[in-house]
């Protein structure tokens, strides 16, 4: 029997059956919840987030759209904008500790058990790994602690033209790096 | 235009694919995107790199528990619990919500008498409340409990005449460089502007339509926040409630 895809699983999530809404959470779990904690750097509020993710896919299946891109993909921006919303509710901007040390900030080391389906999020992961420190940080403080450029260089103690020109190097340089994949 | 203004406005692009432009910049450049080619197609690449720190990150594995919550939150869990009292609790913010705007009503004709300096704003505001009871007379309305501390009140959907209305009590009020802006929120979680609003004046309540150019279905939920006065593209300042549709 073929596994059914993500395509078919959601269409039954929107006609309200439970176990197809219990497969997607079981395949896709770990890259949301990897997503969510990456943001709130807490595991109880990373769950919190996990969970109303989950419930927000329950609750608008029918709103998927295919052609707009994969499942996962969808998942993961609502995800992002769970986790920044909670993180914006409890006011918890990232302390100097936590955002001055891009090495502290993407320490994780990932399990050498390669799987054929994790090869894109180890590629996408060496890949942020390999800017330079100052770029990474940037890339961090935006896209996962939902900073604008104005509130990087504040709390980075930048000028602000330092930060914009550091984002768009960060930028540049993962964009020629994945378009050559 | 101007290659300079192109370049400078090309530059932002990355930040603005991150969200981390900032709120000044954003206006000018989405002006920009409408007619410019090479920057819809660069902001596409941006986009997909975007897209990607989405998934550059180790898979982490939540407690077994989790799973366990969220099946709890199924039908098939409630099923034995909870219908009873989601059908009653409908009912009863129905009906709370019809006895509050009849006392809001009778508490807005007195208002117009005494404050003939405010007749304009009052006014607006009556025709607010009625516009909510009208609401209320259709059978088809859904009345949503708003509870964020100190606030509350309700949110009027009528899906099938596309329409909805605020009512809420205890509104803080703002400066005047400050505005409260009504947000619809899409299934992705991106934010519509549906209108800015100001509590009125000497009323504990404020009677708000919303504004939706687009159908009320195609929306999960719909939030409040402060921003500065004249409003914002997307929100900026603190969120003071959200109810889920």
């Amino acid at each position: 029997m073929t596994t059914p895809d993500d395509v078919e699983l959601v269409t039954r999530v929107a006609n309200g059956e439970e176990r197809a809404f219990l497969m997607l959470y079981d395949r896709h779990v770990g890259r949301v919840h990897a997503l969510t904690l990456r943001i709130l750097n807490n595991p109880m509020l990373a769950e919190e987030a996990t969970q109303d993710t989950f419930l927000k896919l329950w609750g608008r299946a029918r709103l998927y759209l295919n052609e707009r891109g994969p499942l996962l993909l969808w998942l993961l921006t609502i995800a992002r904008r769970t986790a920044l919303d909670r993180l914006r509710l409890e006011a918890r901007r990232p302390m100097l500790s936590d955002a001055n040390d891009p090495e502290d900030s993407w320490d994780l080391i990932p399990d050498l058990n390669t799987l054929p389906e994790e090869s894109r999020w180890r590629s996408l992961y060496f890949a942020v790994q390999s800017l330079q420190p100052d770029h990474r940080q940037v890339i961090d403080l935006a896209y996962y602690q939902g900073m604008s450029q104005s509130e990087i260089a504040e709390v980075l103690g930048w000028p602000l033209g330092t930060v914009k020109s550091r984002l768009r190097a960060a930028m540049e340089h993962l964009r020629e790096k994945w378009n050559e994949e | 235009m101007a290659l300079d203004e192109h370049s400078l406005l090309r530059e932002n692009i990355p930040a603005y694919a991150l969200g981390a432009l900032d709120a000044e910049d954003i206006r000018a450049l989405e002006v920009h995107l409408q007619t410019c080619e090479s920057c819809r197609a660069e902001l596409a690449d941006y986009r997909f790199v975007s897209d990607n720190l989405l998934s550059a990150i180790p898979p982490a594995q939540p407690s077994p528990a989790l799973r366990k919550r969220l099946q709890s939150h199924l039908p098939s869990a409630q099923k034995t619990t909870r219908p009873r009292f989601i059908w009653s609790f409908s009912r009863l913010a129905m009906g709370g919500a019809l006895a509050l705007l009849f006392v809001m009503n009778l508490f807005s004709f007195a208002q117009m008498r005494a404050l003939q300096r405010q007749q304009l704003s009052v006014q607006r505001q009556l025709q607010n409340n009625q516009a909510a009871l009208a609401m209320l007379s259709y059978p088809g309305t859904e009345a949503l409990a708003i509870a964020a501390g100190n606030i509350s009140g309700t949110v009027l959907l009528d899906r099938d005449r596309n329409s909805a209305a605020l009512v809420v009590w205890n509104l803080p009020e703002l400066s005047e460089e400050q505005t409260y802006q009504i947000w619809l929120i899409e299934a992705d979680e991106d934010r519509v502007s549906a209108g800015l609003f100001r509590p009125q004046a000497d009323l504990p309540y404020t009677t708000q339509p919303v504004f939706s150019s687009q159908s009320i279905s195609n929306f999960v939920g719909i939030g409040v926040t402060v921003e500065p006065s004249g409003g914002s593209e997307q929100p900026t300042g603190p969120r003071i409630f959200k109810v889920d549709f």
